[in-house]
C-alpha cells in the first residue's frame, strides 16, 4: 500500500506546514506563494534542486590555521548554507543523512575528507539509488577513517564499519547475525584511503584506494549469500536488503512526519522504496505530497540546528556577521547538536531527547538575542503568527496582543508551537 | 503497572503545581529523603575492563594482547593477580584507604555487542529490552520527585527517563537560571497557560518544570566553595558541579555524569590511557573536595560501561566490542577490595569473557543498601550483588 496523495489545493496552514518541514520555516511571502498549489507540484518543485550554493559564504575551511579552526570554519560554512542557501530541502536532507551515515569530527579532522563527505550528502540528498549512495559513503575517506575500515586488513579484521553498516546504515538490528558482521568485515578488507592522515596534514587531500594485498579474497557467507564476496557485494546485499527499505524509510518519516512514526505509513514508503529499488527521490516525492504528511502537524520537536535556522529563515534571512554565525553553531552545540559531530555513531536520537532544563534555557536565551538583544537583526515588521507557529490562531496569540513586534516575535519563538514542526 | 502510572501522573502534577505537593506525596518524598547520594559514572563506548583492572599474573592475557597489554612492571598492584592501569594512579590513595571497590566479571544474559542496545540494557536494567524508561527514572517515580535525580551534562541519558517526566539535565550550575527579559514575565505566563495537547503539552510541562528546578538550584548553589583543585576539562568541571549540587543540599539522591570516547577499535593504548587518566584525576579531586566539605561519608560513586572489549586485540592495536567488564565504586561507604572472581581467559564465549555477576545485583545493592529504596520494585526482580557496600 503506497501513501494516499493529498488532493486539495494547499491552504495557508498547509503551505506553512510544508515549508516548516522542508525549508526550516519561511516568510509570509514565501508561504503565500505556495497557497493554492497542488501538493505534488509543491513537492516536485522543492525536490528539483541543483548543486548551487549560497553566494558570499564568508567561511573557507582551507583558511583554518589548524585542525580546530578548520572544523569551526567547516561548521560555519554549513550553517551559512543552511540559513542563506537557495535549496533548504537539499540542506535539510543533508542534515538528515549526516544523522544516518554518521561520521564525527573527533576522528575526521581533514578538510577534504569533510568537504567530500558533505558534498556526497548533498549530491545524493534525494538520491535515485540508495545502493550507489551507500557505496560512495563506504568509500569516502571520512567514513573509512571514522569507523576504522582503513585499518581492516586480511587476517586482522576490524569489524567497526561492518557492524554499523548493518546495525545503523541499512537493515537495522535483528536482521543479521554476528557471523554476518565478521564475514562482512572480511569482505571489506583492503578498503582504505591514502593522504590526509594525522593532525599535521589536515589540509592534504585524501582518496579511497583498494589495497588488493590486504584483501581477503576467500569464500564468505553474508546475509544468506555465499561466494568470494568483495566489498561491493557486501554493500549491495546490505543496501538492497528488504528490511533496509523499512529501516531507512522510518528515518525519513522521523525527519519529515513525526518523532514517533506511524508504522503503517512507514510500510507504505518502504513498499515504494522496494518497488523503485531504493529510489529515495520517488519515496520523498510521494511522502511530501501525501495526506499523512499534511495530517501530521506539530509532531516533530525541532532540533537545535532546525531551531536556529528556522528562526533566521522565518525572520527573512537577516544579514548576520560571520562571528555571530560562528557563535550560533556553538550555541546549537551547547543545545546538543554540533554539526558533523553527533555524540556517537547512532546519531542524535532527537524528539524529546532535545528537551531538558538546560536546552530550554538556551532556547529562551537565543530567542531573546535574536529579537531583543542589542545585536539583534533589525525587524521592521514582525513575521505573522502563521509564519512563526504554522497556525493562523496559535494558543499564544492572546499573550502577544499587548507586545511590540520584537517582543511578540520573541514570545512566539519560545512557544511550544515554534519549537515544533 | 497501573498503580505506578497513576501515582506518576499525580507526581508530575504535583511538580507542576505551585501550591505544593498533595499530602501523601509529601510523605512519600519525606520517607525517601535521606542524606545519602549516589553518583553514577558512565564510561561511554565500551571501556576495556581487562586493561583497566589488569590480570597481570595471567599468561593468557599477555598472549591475547601482544601489542596493547599493560606490562606487569607498569601495573599498579592491588592483589597478587590484579592491578590497576597506571593512568589510574590518582586513585591509589582511595584504594589504600579501603574506599575503592572493583566488581569483577559484570554483565547480563545474552550480551549484545551493539553499543546502543547494550547501553539501553544498562539504562533500563532490562536485558529483554522491553522497557523504555530508565532505572533512575523509576527510582524517581518511587520517590515521587522529578528533581531527586539529575544528569550533569547536556543530554539526558535513557537511565533518567520516566514514563511521564524526564529528569533534569544540568549542563553547568552557573548557567542553570531563568532570566526573562524585563516586562515579559506576565506574557510568558499567559503563553504557557494556553491549553495544549500532544508534544506542545509536553513542551509546556517541560518549561514549567525547568522554572521550578532552576529556582531550586539557584536558591542554594551559592553556598559552595570548592575544597580541592580540579583538573582541566569538561569531565572534571562536571564533577565539580556535582560536588556543588551535593554541597548545596538541593535534594538530589542520584547524580549522573558521563565520560565518552572508550570505543577503542584502533590505537587503544593512547586513547584509553588518556581517558582513564581523566577519569582517575577527576574522581580523586571530587573525593578530596567532598572530604573538605565534610560530605564524603554521604556519597558513593559507582561506575560502569556498556560492555568490555574482546579479549584478543585486533589488527589495529585496538579491540572490538566484547561482553562483560568491570565496575568500580568509591567512597567511605564501600567495602574496599575486589569483589567476585576474575574471568577465565581460557574459557571464552566467541572470544569474550563469560560474565558471572549480573549488573542488576550491583544496582540492587546501591538502591537498597545505600539509598534505602525498594530495589525489587525498581528493578522488577530480585538480584544478588557481590556485597560491595560496607
Amino acid at each position: 500500500m503506497t501513501l494516499t496523495p493529498l488532493t486539495r489545493p494547499l491552504s495557508a496552514e498547509d503551505a506553512a506546514h510544508f515549508l516548516r518541514r522542508t525549508a526550516f520555516g519561511a516568510t509570509d511571502a514565501q508561504i503565500r506563494a505556495l497557497v493554492g498549489k497542488d501538493a505534488r507540484t509543491a513537492a516536485r518543485e522543492a525536490l528539483a534542486f541543483d548543486q548551487k550554493t549560497a553566494p558570499g559564504n564568508p567561511f573557507d575551511p582551507m583558511q583554518g590555521a589548524g585542525p580546530g579552526p578548520m572544523l569551526q570554519l567547516t561548521r560555519g560554512a554549513w550553517l551559512f548554507e543552511l540559513v542563506y542557501g537557495p535549496h533548504p530541502l537539499r540542506e535539510k536532507l543533508a542534515l538528515t543523512w549526516s544523522n544516518h551515515f554518521v561520521i564525527g569530527t573527533d576522528k575526521v579532522r581533514n578538510v577534504h575528507a569533510l568537504a567530500g563527505y558533505l558534498g556526497l550528502l548533498r549530491r545524493h540528498a534525494a538520491t535515485t539509488s540508495f545502493e550507489r549512495f551507500t557505496l560512495e559513503v563506504a568509500q569516502a575517506p571520512a567514513m573509512l577513517r571514522y569507523l576504522d575500515n582503513d585499518q581492516n586488513r586480511r587476517g586482522k579484521p576490524n569489524e567497526n564499519f561492518s557492524r554499523e553498516l548493518l546495525e545503523l546504515f541499512t537493515t537495522g538490528i535483528g536482521q543479521y547475525s554476528e557471523d554476518d558482521v565478521r564475514e562482512g568485515a572480511r569482505a571489506l578488507t583492503g578498503w582504505t584511503f591514502e593522504g590526509g592522515r594525522g593532525n599535521q596534514n589536515y589540509l592534504e587531500p585524501s582518496r579511497f584506494v583498494f589495497n588488493e594485498r590486504q584483501h581477503d579474497p576467500g569464500r564468505k557467507t553474508y546475509l544468506g549469500q555465499s561466494g568470494e564476496l568483495r566489498g561491493e557485494d557486501i554493500i549491495r546485499l546490505a543496501a538492497t536488503h528488504p528490511q533496509t527499505a523499512t529501516f531507512v524509510s522510518r528515518k525519513l518519516h522521523r525527519a519529515f512526519l513525526a518523532d514517533t512514526p506511524d508504522t503503517a505509513a512507514v510500510q507504505g514508503s518502504a513498499e515504494t522504496w522496494r518497488r523503485t529499488n531504493g529510489n529515495v527521490r520517488a519515496v520523498l516525492e510521494e511522502l511530501l505530497s501525501s495526506e499523512a504528511f499534511y495530517a501530521s502537524r506539530a509532531r516533530i520537536i525541532r532540533s537545535p540546528v532546525e531551531y536556529v535556522v528556522g528562526a533566521l529563515r522565518t525572520l527573512g534571512q537577516p544579514k548576520m556577521d560571520a562571528k555571530a554565525l560562528l557563535n550560533l553553531t556553538q550555541t546549537a552545540g551547547r543545545m546538543g547538536q554540533v554539526l558533523l559531530q553527533p555524540e556517537n555513531v547512532k546519531g542524535w536520537d532527537g524528539g524529546r531527547e532535545w528537551i531538558n532544563d538546560t536546552t530550554l534555557l538556551l532556547r529562551l536565551q537565543l530567542a531573546a538575542a535574536l529579537t531583543l538583544g542589542s545585536k539583534a537583526p533589525p525587524l521592521t515588521a514582525a513575521p505573522s503568527a502563521l509564519a512563526l507557529t504554522g497556525l493562523e490562531r496559535p494558543p499564544s496569540a492572546a499573550a502577544t496582543l499587548k507586545l511590540n513586534p520584537q517582543q511578540a516575535t520573541y514570545l512566539h519563538l519560545i512557544s511550544p508551537e515554534f519549537q515544533l514542526a | 503497572m497501573t498503580n505506578r502510572r497513576d501515582f506518576l501522573k499525580l507526581s508530575a502534577l504535583a511538580a507542576a503545581a505551585t501550591t505544593g505537593m498533595p499530602g501523601f506525596l509529601a510523605r512519600a518524598a519525606a520517607q525517601a529523603a535521606g542524606s545519602k547520594t549516589l553518583v553514577v559514572i558512565q564510561l561511554t563506548g565500551g571501556n576495556d575492563g581487562l586493561n583497566t583492572l589488569v590480570p597481570y599474573s595471567n599468561g593468557a592475557y599477555y598472549a591475547a594482547r601482544p601489542t596493547i597489554a599493560i606490562p606487569k612492571k607498569d601495573v599498579l598492584t592491588l592483589t597478587p593477580d590484579l592491578g590497576m592501569h597506571p593512568a589510574m594512579r590518582p586513585l591509589m590513595g582511595l584504594w589504600d584507604g579501603g574506599r575503592m571497590a572493583w566488581m569483577e566479571n559484570v554483565g547480563y544474559p545474552n550480551p549484545n555487542r551493539s553499543h546502543f542496545a547494550s547501553m539501553a540494557i544498562w539504562h533500563t536494567a532490562d536485558p529483554s529490552q522491553a522497557q523504555s524508561d530508565g532505572w533512575i527514572g523509576r527510582l524517581a517515580e518511587s520517590i515521587g520527585d522529578p528533581f531527586c535525580a539529575s544528569n550533569i551534562g547536556a543530554a539526558t541519558p535513557q537511565a533518567l527517563r520516566a514514563s511521564e517526566f524526564s529528569l533534569p539535565s544540568i549542563d553547568t550550575v552557573d548557567n542553570f537560571q531563568l532570566k526573562l527579559p524585563q516586562g515579559l514575565g506576565g506574557a510568558f505566563g499567559d503563553m504557557l497557560d494556553a491549553a495544549r495537547s500532544g508534544e506542545a503539552a509536553f513542551l509546556t510541562q517541560a518549561t514549567r518544570q525547568m522554572m521550578k528546578n532552576t529556582a531550586r538550584v539557584q536558591a542554594n548553589a551559592q553556598k559552595y566553595r570548592a575544597g580541592a583543585t580540579y583538573p582541566e576539562g569538561r569531565f572534571a568541571a562536571q564533577l565539580r558541579d556535582t560536588a556543588r549540587l551535593i554541597a548545596a543540599g538541593v535534594g538530589q539522591r542520584v547524580l549522573y555524569v558521563s565520560l565518552g570516547g572508550f570505543d577503542t577499535h584502533a590505537g587503544q593504548r593512547a586513547e584509553q590511557d588518556e581517558l582513564l587518566g581523566t577519569l582517575a584525576s577527576g574522581l580523586a579531586a571530587f573525593h578530596a573536595d567532598l572530604e573538605r566539605q565534610g560530605l564524603a561519608e554521604n556519597v558513593v560513586v559507582m561506575g560502569f560501561s556498556e560492555f568490555g572489549r574482546r579479549v584478543a586485540e585486533n589488527g589495529s592495536a585496538g579491540t572490538d566490542h566484547g561482553k562483560g567488564s568491570v565496575m568500580f565504586a568509591l567512597g567511605s561507604g564501600v567495602r574496599g577490595g575486589v569483589h567476585g572472581s576474575s574471568p577465565d581467559l581460557e574459557d571464552l564465549s566467541d572470544g569474550d569473557i563469560k560474565y558471572r555477576q549480573d549488573f542488576r545485583g550491583v544496582y540492587a545493592e546501591a538502591l537498597s543498601g545505600w539509598l534505602g529504596l525498594n530495589a525489587r520494585e525498581i528493578l522488577n526482580g530480585d538480584f544478588r550483588g557481590p556485597g560491595w557496600l560496607a
